[in-house]
């Protein structure tokens, strides 16, 4: 009995001891300290982009000393933000047109051209009207595009989104074209542009897909020769896609940047030291390739990103 | 069924069943009140949808989804998807089951079986997925994953059906010297229409949820509400598309109902 009862002490013992060790949390390795003692929750949308700008805050982060909770993936822009308001969420990568459009309620004509006067607005608006900061913008611009396959640029001689225009006026049929909901639904997306450059695509030549579907039937021209793409997809180069260009600017710019709870960024200032090195090395070109890492090599989100950390001396 | 001189007399004094009887069990049809429940219910659904889009104020984006063009244009899609893919289900799975239960078939049933069982324990969307990224997008690859997904419930009910049928009755009419095809279609094929129909409404309610689906890869239906309600944080734009689903649902297994209803034989 009193060996049962001493070999039963030690296997609480032991469990005690690894459930608290478990307790500690993820330890970071080196790195700056600056964030130490400090936890966060790092949301992002649901798609590639959002998912790999998401791992590399959150391991930017945990390199600073901070703990990090993952709750990147969330479907859709406007439940992301609301993660963000309703302060399920610290911060997430937002984009500063979106800010501008669908968060701020503003019209897409009116948004100023140029990046850097956009992100002030957008950041001076949302911080009066939200409490939101936006910090750390980059470069990388993922705007709304319109892509297609080199053969239809060819044989249509369609380079530029006038072009698309005109050939939707004169031969509609071969115009055809893929979106997803979102795009088709927000006033910056479709609704915007065929006001824009003054056309009206019939309705039974919009095809409405998953996003991705548009990098399947697309290369094939099968049922659409154009489609919605995001111009940071790693996808374009894969299928040898042209995106066309945005000659009346139509497309508000959609730089990346840091959205945060404005009392997160009281609490913790240091986060700009962390975030503002990053958004300097990102720029459109560094995102597509990541983004095709994810897309087209198949790499998971996480390892994408720390190599690129790594690779840009941004983390220990 | 009508009565031929095949079947056995049951006494001069019979009297034809009442067919306006309103006693369930007697004769399964249904009252006239009973056969109104289903479509009033209904009716008021859609009542009660209509004013609340018609009350609200709704964003550009909400007006075009919501608008009612678009939406009847939707269910359109819906409609005809459900349709295709059940007749299709029907030819298929009504002969196959047939086939199936025949001496002849006995060693090929399990691998038939499991083969319409690949079929339905893919998850549709995946099915979906697959077939679009591997064939095409639209309407026929939606097709396509119906049918593989709702024929396992009507093969197996024909199967059971016919198996239940009470092997003296068919002895009785082989050695009354009917036809083996004549003791299928007048035998054993009206006796397991119960079991059928009972397998052909599953499939049929399954289908028309399953259609929304659709919206993904280009078919249309009233799952596209759906998703860019979801997607643009529009919820009354998924309440909406999800209800009509719904109501769809019900109507078609409301039809099919009926449909029993008239083919069940008398006395059943």
């Amino acid at each position: 009995m009193r060996h049962s009862k001493k070999a039963r002490l030690i296997v609480l013992a032991t469990g005690l001891a690894l459930t608290l060790a478990g307790c500690g949390g993820e330890e970071s390795s080196g790195g700056s300290g600056e964030l130490s003692g400090k936890s966060f929750t790092v949301g992002s949308k649901e798609f590639t982009e959002q998912l790999v700008l998401g791992q590399i805050a959150i391991l930017a982060l945990e390199d600073a000393g901070a703990t990090v909770q993952d709750e990147t993936g969330i479907t859709g822009t406007t439940n992301v933000r609301k993660a963000l308001e309703s302060d399920e969420i610290d911060m997430y990568w937002e984009y500063t047109g979106t800010g501008w459009t669908e968060i701020l309620g503003n019209e897409t004509a009116d948004a100023p051209a140029d990046s850097q006067e956009l992100f002030d607005a957008v950041a001076k608006q949302d911080l009066e009207q939200n409490d939101i900061e936006w910090l750390a913008k980059t470069t990388a611009n993922d705007t709304y595009a319109f892509a297609t396959s080199q053969e239809t640029s060819d044989q249509t001689g369609v380079t530029t989104l006038s072009d698309y225009a005109e050939l939707v006026k004169s031969d509609p049929e071969s115009a055809s074209m893929c979106a997803a909901a979102e795009f088709l639904d927000r006033q910056d997306g479709w609704p915007g542009l065929e006001k824009a450059y003054g056309f009206s695509l019939p309705n039974e030549l919009i095809t409405e897909v998953e996003l991705g579907i548009v990098f399947t039937a697309v290369p094939k021209g099968e049922p659409c020769k154009f489609g919605e793409v995001f111009e940071t997809d790693g996808r374009i180069p894969a299928n040898d896609l042209v995106v066309l260009e945005d000659d009346k600017d139509y497309f508000v710019g959609y730089e990346v940047a840091m959205t945060t709870q404005a009392q997160v960024l009281e609490e913790s200032p240091a986060l700009e030291d962390v975030l503002d090195p990053i958004a300097e090395k990102l720029t459109t070109e560094e995102l597509q390739e990541l983004n095709a890492q994810v897309d087209v090599e198949g790499l998971p989100a996480e390892a994408v990103a720390e190599k690129w950390l790594q690779d840009n001396d941004l983390i220990g | 069924m009508s009565t031929t001189s095949d079947e056995p007399q049951q006494g001069d004094q019979a009297a034809p069943p009442d067919p306006q009887s309103s006693v369930p069990g007697r004769t399964g049809r249904r009252s006239l009140a009973g056969y109104l429940f289903m479509p009033a219910a209904l009716a008021v659904v859609l009542l009660i949808l209509y004013i609340s889009v018609s009350t609200r104020e709704l964003d550009a984006a909400e007006q075009n989804r919501l608008a009612l063009g678009y939406i009847l244009a939707k269910t359109q899609e819906h409609v005809v998807l459900t349709i295709v893919s059940t007749l299709l289900v029907l030819v298929i799975a009504i002969p196959m089951g047939i086939m199936l239960t025949r001496p002849f078939a006995r060693t090929i049933t399990p691998f038939a079986i499991s083969v319409f069982n690949i079929g339905q324990a893919v998850p549709s969307i995946g099915l979906v997925a697959i077939l679009a990224i591997a064939y095409a997008i639209g309407f026929v690859p939606m097709v396509i994953a119906l049918v593989a997904y709702t024929t396992l419930p009507v093969l197996r009910n024909t199967m059971v059906g016919l198996e239940q049928v009470d092997a003296s009755v068919i002895e009785s009419a082989r050695g009354m010297g009917m036809t083996k095809l004549a003791v299928l279609t007048k035998i054993e094929l009206p006796l397991a229409v119960p079991v059928i129909m009972a397998g052909l409404r599953t499939a049929l309610t399954i289908n028309v949820g399953t259609a929304t689906l659709g919206a993904f890869i280009g078919a249309g239906t009233l799952g596209a509400l759906i998703v860019s309600g979801f997607s643009g944080n529009r919820p009354f734009i998924s309440i909406v598309g999800g209800a009509l689903v719904a109501v769809l649902a019900l109507l078609v297994d409301y039809l099919a109902g009926i449909a029993e209803d008239r083919l069940r034989p008398r006395g059943l």
